[in-house]
């Protein structure tokens, strides 16, 4: 089985860095890749399990093969397409094209070819291929939501946090986090982060003991606060000033020319520094038309493998880029209406026996992981105690 | 299953780079093709040596997927993702998943997909351990099997999935004796592709439900269980019935016509049909068998879905729980 995380190391020696593309203008490919379907996927009206299902495929996607040889942004529209089928938000390929078309220039639409429509398809056998058939992606807006709902406080207080939050995991998706750690570890973070901006300090939870220092400890074991403070910078990087407008170059597709020029370091590599969001000139994302019509909503429909609908949940923000100059340590609060907390689930139902394996690192700590840990597949837990079980 | 050379004449030439694939549709050739192990209603299943893996022998299966106007077709999709979904489990009673890939665009011009689905090569099925199997097996060993089948069943409908056609021949022995099922989650897809071949399906293992065209859930699978186990006790089908029709004379024959009041609405076949069996003892036909085996079945083998015990029923049977093996 396919396993998708990688070191550092790794997402510095990409299939596009080998093919002499430097770092740096790979992650601005990925950021515009990204943010191109979270703007395409907002302007249809695709739930944001939808849209960070796209851009997980587009990320890993570029883990195999170079910007040189796959322009990103029919790639964008592939796995937006595919993530529409997989998650069961279908839309027609030809009305992705449609919507693309009218947020590229011309010349970046170019890169579509002649016939867009084959062109999209041909790409969707590749994707599928690439990502070996993994289609089933999880992301940490599920975890937030659970993990907040233990947290005892101000109710206020919390709200504002977790708003703040799942906008940067709505941000993270610009980033190759989703390369690196779980969407548990990722969900932690941003909240860890959200709570620091927002004043919030979580001094007791739901189901506390003993042994916990913070109270992430009850859903991920040993996280370090290196890590943390590692994903953060991850993320708030986006929020830095750029050296060159974004949407600028793009790889030429001959051999023979020459890689795009040097542009500042890669934000793989955060600063040690820790003062994020001191020079913020032009924020990164940027809502496609007026921002109140782009929103990531809750799922209009209900998706099986992830919550089902937030019926009271009102529509989020996506992308309320922070605002052009905001002092240090006061952050962006996306602006919306108040979070209202979903209720569970509801329980799968009762004609059939109830689930009796639990699902891989669902809500059972996870294994330790330090700052470079060692990578392998998260093991699945035992198989459920049978009232009898025969030997072989 | 070999990727033809693709043709990028009508390409653009910026975009050669994407039709230009063949190279990337080599991964078929991970696998090298030994010889077909069987062939069913919904493609081939090839045993296979993967060339990645030191020459790990696997079983293949070749689904041909008819492509839509938008593609692969989103039922196909979701039953891939669900399957890989389930592989996390590494349920000990489901055949691995191994791999998905598929075979590239040789096929692309009658718009179909070759999908290759890579599982884990399990040396014999249900089928021919029985077959083989050079008298009675014993006490132990039907039980242990048992609770292997009914526990991968539970499993599966613990994740909504129906397998709908259990039978001797999905239910894979490994050379420790335990049982896989295999065979599942592709329900959606091979229904487009059934309409294409014409392979004899096997009816023996049908509950009424399906035989008479009503609605059906779950409880389906514990039907055709409940024939596999009766099949463990004695080495030979149940209910050989040879059309719809028959098998359900078969059924009724055993279990008796059920009362009017339990005959499905909206069927075309009315319970007159069938001349007013009365129900015969299962100890008649499985005899020397342990009394909560037979406990067992009989409630697997009810007419009324609703009235059948669930797969986790099953595994809390007494059969089950009363003793442990020694």
């Amino acid at each position: 089985m396919p396993y998708w995380y990688y070191d550092k190391k790794d997402l510095q020696n990409t299939p596009s860095f080998r093919d002499g593309i430097p770092n740096d203008s790979e992650n601005r490919y990925r950021k515009e890749g990204a943010r191109f379907i979270i703007d395409t996927g907002s302007k249809m009206d695709l739930g944001y399990n939808t849209v960070a299902t796209g851009v997980v495929y587009f990320h890993r996607f570029y883990m195999f093969h170079s910007f040189r040889t796959f322009p990103r942004y029919i790639t964008a529209c592939c796995c937006l397409f595919l993530a529409g089928k997989v998650e069961e938000t279908p839309k027609k390929c030809k009305d992705i094209i449609k919507v693309a078309k009218s947020l590229l220039t011309e010349q970046k639409f170019s890169t579509f070819g002649e016939d867009p429509k084959e062109e999209v398809m041909t790409l969707e056998r590749i994707l599928l291929q690439t990502i070996k058939f993994d289609l089933q992606v999880e992301h940490p807006y599920g975890y937030l939501l659970k993990y907040a709902k233990c947290l005892k406080g101000d109710k206020a207080k919390l709200q504002k946090m977790v708003q703040m939050a799942w906008t940067f995991v709505n941000d993270s998706l610009c980033t190759t986090l989703c390369l690196q750690w779980e969407p548990e570890v990722i969900a932690v973070a941003l909240m860890f982060l959200a709570g620091k901006l927002s004043k919030f300090e979580v001094v007791d939870w739901n189901g506390r003991v003993s042994k916990h220092n913070a109270w992430w400890d009850m859903f991920v074991e040993d996280i370090t606060m290196e890590l943390l403070e590692d994903i953060c910078h991850q993320v708030l990087d986006l929020y830095s000033p750029q050296t060159q407008p974004s949407g600028g170059d793009s790889p030429t597709q001959t051999t023979a020319s020459k890689p795009p020029k040097n542009e500042k370091k890669a934000s793989v590599t955060p600063p040690t520094s820790a003062s994020p969001v001191a020079a913020i000139t032009k924020p990164v994302v940027t809502p496609v038309k007026n921002g109140s019509d782009v929103k990531l909503e809750p799922p209009k429909i209900d998706m099986r493998f992830t919550y089902p609908g937030y019926p009271a949940m009102p529509a989020y923000p996506v992308y309320s880029a922070p605002p052009p100059a905001i002092p240090a340590a006061r952050l962006p609060i996306p602006a919306g209406p108040p979070l209202v907390y979903p209720e569970p689930p509801p329980a799968p139902p009762a004609r059939f026996p109830p689930v009796n394996v639990p699902p891989p690192n669902y809500f059972s700590p996870m294994q330790a992981r330090g700052p470079l840990p060692p990578r392998g597949p998260i093991p699945p837990g035992p198989p459920p105690p049978r009232p009898y079980y025969p030997p072989p | 299953m070999s990727s033809s050379g693709s043709s990028s004449s009508q390409s653009p030439p910026n975009m050669a780079s994407i039709s230009d694939v063949s190279a990337l549709f080599q991964t078929a050739k991970k696998y090298e093709e030994l010889n077909v192990i069987g062939t069913g209603a919904y493609g081939t299943v090839y045993k296979a040596r993967d060339l990645h893996n030191g020459g790990q022998i696997v079983a293949m299966k070749k689904v041909k997927v008819a492509l839509t106007e938008d593609g692969i077709p989103l039922s196909t999709l979701r039953e891939i993702a669900l399957l890989r979904q389930l592989e996390a489990y590494r349920h000990p009673n489901i055949v691995r998943l191994l791999d998905v890939c598929h075979g590239g665009q040789s096929m692309e011009r009658d718009h179909q997909l070759v999908l290759f689905l890579v599982f884990e090569h399990v040396e014999q099925d249900l089928d021919s351990y029985l077959k083989r199997a050079p008298g009675p097996l014993s006490e132990n060993r039907i039980r242990s099997m048992s609770y292997d089948i009914l526990s991968g069943v539970d499993f599966l409908h613990s994740h909504r999935i129906v397998h709908r056609d259990l039978k001797p021949h999905n239910l894979l022995v490994t050379s420790t004796g335990r049982v896989k099922l295999a065979d599942f989650g592709l329900a959606k897809t091979y229904d487009t592709e059934m309409k294409l071949t014409s392979v004899v399906v096997t009816l023996w293992y049908r509950p009424p439900e399906v035989l008479l065209g009503v609605s059906y859930n779950t409880a389906v699978d514990v039907w055709s269980s409940g024939c596999v186990l009766a099949q463990l006790h004695t080495r030979a089908p149940l209910l050989q019935g040879s059309c719809d029709s028959e098998q359900l004379h078969c059924i009724f024959r055993l279990i008796g016509r059920p009362p009017r009041h339990e005959w499905p609405e909206n069927v075309s076949i009315v319970a007159d049909s069938f001349p007013e069996y009365p129900a015969q003892d299962l100890a008649d036909i499985l005899p020397r068998i342990h009394p909560h085996a037979l406990d067992l079945i009989k409630g697997m083998l009810v007419f009324d879905p609703a009235k059948r015990l669930t797969a986790l029923d099953c595994l809390e049977h007494p059969y089950f729980t009363e003793e442990p093996l020694t």
